[in-house]
């Protein structure tokens, strides 16, 4: 309990917090910081007091927000130094009674819209890039498929943590390589080629393997591991990267090769196409037939009396 | 006018600041972010080391072997030279200590846990696997070898 007692302790916000926001105002092309002092409450996240100030001290302040619990991965922004998403970080998290400032800054490696704003252009651009969907050479059976595509469960653990990423940025923001390379495709790009070319309903693994081997793609990535650092969903950037170059040597010299999976049909089908098991099979003397057509009788008279 | 107001966007691009600024960005349970600006240092270093190494090796050829002498003797005891030397090959020796790690991770994947769904903590497996362990004793290692080496150059 008393470990309980202090964890509770730490998420009560200083009643007052100093709030440093640095602002950019494109039309003038001036970039500032700037001091809202507020009253907080317990539970009080970053957005929230950034949407307190935003009604009540400031109406200027710019921020992109949506879904308010960590799902839609609108509101990244440096909090403190460190990239979050600031839904889902408190204020008690990052301020304290002894140091009750908590400093807002747009995400770095993003250009800046206004004020906490950032341009995800060139993110997204870079997403579209590694063809982030399913690529089959059946066009027509992938448009209207008559059965679903084959997917065992340890086959989708392989890559079901990676399609957790909600395209926040805060890898990107993290990553010192993507601070200097601009051309660097950047953690979530490759995690997601990754994703695809490891699910095996994917038929156009070639085609993105060729589209990350450059020093630009898999091989900008020199395993700084901030992307894993900062991930809110724990989508492990870093390690797709890894497996995702591991792979691509293996493919080049004729190590790797990818099965692929097709539609498969019901599997009530499938029971008529395969042969029973020998355990399966019925003891000698015992017709089937028989059995099923006999009808079956409850002693009730036995059951009551018993 | 809209379009241009849009287009003058702001650049915070830490650019190559984020190579050699540890205290960048607060970034918890990262020590790889360290191992990294660390490899990038060093690399520079030892490149630089190789620069001046191959200039001084080739004084025999330039100057005569009495001059090589005397600059072999530089590295005898507390001297700039024995310094810069003694900073050298401890950056070689984390280079070279780290890219071992670097090689298992990158080309072999090997030491970055494996793929899982996510639960409490919410720590990546990246974080947790046998490359943190291996970075720790790269750290070290780097430290014992270069204390050790620094009492092979100028206390014995």
């Amino acid at each position: 309990m008393a470990l309980l007692a202090t964890r509770t302790a730490k998420l009560i916000p200083p009643k007052r917090v100093k709030v440093l926001v640095r602002r950019y105002d494109p039309e003038k092309g001036e970039s500032w910081w700037q001091e809202y002092e507020i009253e907080t409450y317990r539970g009080m996240t970053v957005l929230d007091a950034l949407l307190k100030i935003k009604e009540e001290i400031d109406h200027t302040l710019s921020l992109r927000y949506s879904c308010r619990m960590a799902v839609c991965g609108s509101c990244g922004m440096v909090i403190n130094g460190t990239p979050r998403l600031a839904c889902q970080t408190q204020v008690a998290e990052v301020a304290s009674e002894a140091n009750p400032v908590v400093r807002v800054e747009p995400m770095y490696n993003f250009k800046v819209i206004r004020d906490l704003m950032t341009d995800f252009t060139e993110f997204f651009e870079k997403h579209r890039r590694v063809k982030p969907y399913l690529i089959r050479r059946d066009v027509e059976e992938q448009e209207n498929p008559e059965y679903e595509y084959k997917l065992l469960p340890e086959e989708y653990e392989d890559f079901y943590q990676y399609s957790l990423c909600i395209s926040c940025g805060l890898c990107v923001a993290a990553c010192p390589v993507f601070a200097s390379d601009t051309r660097f495709l950047g953690p979530q790009a490759l995690a997601q080629a990754y994703r695809f070319i490891i699910d095996p309903r994917d038929e156009g693994w070639r085609e993105r393997l060729e589209i990350v081997d450059s020093e630009d793609g898999v091989f900008g990535c020199h395993l700084a591991a901030s992307c894993s650092a900062v991930c809110p969903k724990e989508v492990d950037p870093g390690a797709a990267i890894q497996r995702l170059r591991s792979l691509l040597l293996r493919y080049r010299l004729g190590l790797w090769r990818k099965s692929v999976s097709g539609p498969v049909g019901p599997m009530e089908k499938k029971a008529e196409r395969m042969p029973l098991p020998p355990e399966a099979e019925t003891l000698p003397g015992v017709s089937l037939e028989e059995l099923e057509e006999s009808k079956v009788e409850i002693p009730v008279e036995k059951l009551i009396s018993g | 006018m809209a379009r241009e107001r849009y287009t003058r966007l702001l650049d915070l691009r830490p650019r190559w600041r984020a190579f050699i600024n540890p205290w960048l960005l607060r970034l918890p349970n990262n020590p790889e972010r360290l191992a990294f600006i660390l490899h990038r240092t060093t690399g520079v270093i030892a490149s630089l080391f190789l620069f001046f190494h191959i200039i001084s090796t080739s004084t025999p050829a330039r100057a005569g072997w009495e001059a090589w002498r005397e600059e072999v003797l530089n590295l005898q005891g507390l001297t700039p030279i024995s310094l810069l030397f003694y900073i050298a090959m401890g950056a070689i020796l984390f280079h070279g200590i780290n890219g071992v790690r670097l090689i298992l991770a990158e080309a072999l994947a090997l030491g970055i846990g494996k793929p899982e769904k996510p639960k409490p903590p919410y720590i990546a497996p990246l974080l947790r696997g046998f490359q943190r362990r291996l970075l720790y004793a790269t750290f070290a290692l780097w430290i014992i070898l270069w204390a050790l080496l620094g009492y092979i150059m100028f206390f014995t």
